[in-house]
């Protein structure tokens, strides 16, 4: 096995690791979707190497600009209801958010 | 050369991805996601895939980043969040170790199990156009993105909607 794929392998486990360790560890919703995109990145890198090793770009390619719109969408719509809680509540801590009603 | 300009992004992305995490100020997590976004772009082009590149360096580390400096800039913390963040730092100080703990046991099992993959290009096949792939292949991963934008554009609509008085 070459460098190279381990070196992938690795960084997509940890930025993995990273972001799921960020979503247990804090309750901060700015913070919560800063971890969601960390995930998502390194799902980004495996699918983008995928298709490097099939010879695949194109495909590939399709795929990864999908993840980017459902990342886009994902990071706004939760950024407006961190504003909408913070609103509502005064801070962004996520146990608040079933206060968030109507 | 392209492994190591590569292997170089792959080690700056764990490091923004781990200053995300660890830094106190949202504001520079934010910048270090920007970062991260910006060393996947180099090797997205290096692998090949240009339009995603494109597409990370334009999408992820610019518009993503505006939306989350507005949501920390409208969201401004107030004392009690100040008090969430005192103990940040200790909160994620076992994140390195785990980090460390995690690469070095995936190394172990694939050097040790002989883990093999193709080299980049062994398994090659004839390779149609980003854009005949895009519209002619995947057609439908189109209209579910425009429904996933409209239905974003939607609930944004519907959070920032003022109540009405009574």
């Amino acid at each position: 096995m070459n460098i190279l794929s381990i070196a992938i392998l690795t960084a997509a486990l940890l930025l993995i690791v990273t972001g799921l360790y960020m979503l247990v560890r804090t309750h901060n919703m700015i913070r919560i979707i800063i971890a969601v995109e960390v995930a998502m990145k390194a799902i980004t890198l495996l699918l983008a190497y995928a298709g490097w090793l099939n010879g695949q770009t194109a495909l590939s390619q399709a795929f990864v600009v999908t993840i980017i719109v459902m990342e886009v969408v994902v990071a706004v719509v939760a950024a407006g209801l961190a504003i909408s809680s913070f609103r509502k509540n005064g801070d962004l801590d996520i146990r608040r958010l079933n206060k968030l009603n109507g | 050369m392209t492994t190591f300009v590569i292997v170089l992004c792959l080690v700056l992305m764990v490091g923004f991805a781990l200053s995300a995490a660890m830094l106190r100020s949202m504001l520079k997590s934010a910048v270090s996601l920007a970062a991260m976004s910006a060393a996947l772009a180099v090797i997205l082009y290096m692998m090949g895939a240009v339009w995603a590149a494109l597409f990370e360096l334009s999408v992820c580390v610019g518009l993503i980043t505006v939306v989350f400096i507005s949501a920390i800039s409208l969201t401004t913390p107030d004392r009690r969040d100040e008090a969430h963040t005192k103990d940040h730092r200790q909160r994620f100080a076992a994140l390195p170790f785990i980090l460390i703990a995690a690469g070095v046991a995936l190394i172990a099992v694939l050097v040790s199990t002989g883990f093999y993959l193709p080299q980049p290009g062994e398994e090659a096949v004839a390779e149609a156009a980003f854009n005949q792939v895009l519209w002619q292949t995947r057609q439908a991963d189109i209209l579910g993105q425009i429904l996933i934008l409209l239905a974003g554009a939607f609930a944004v609509v519907v959070l920032f909607k003022e109540g009405r008085k009574i």
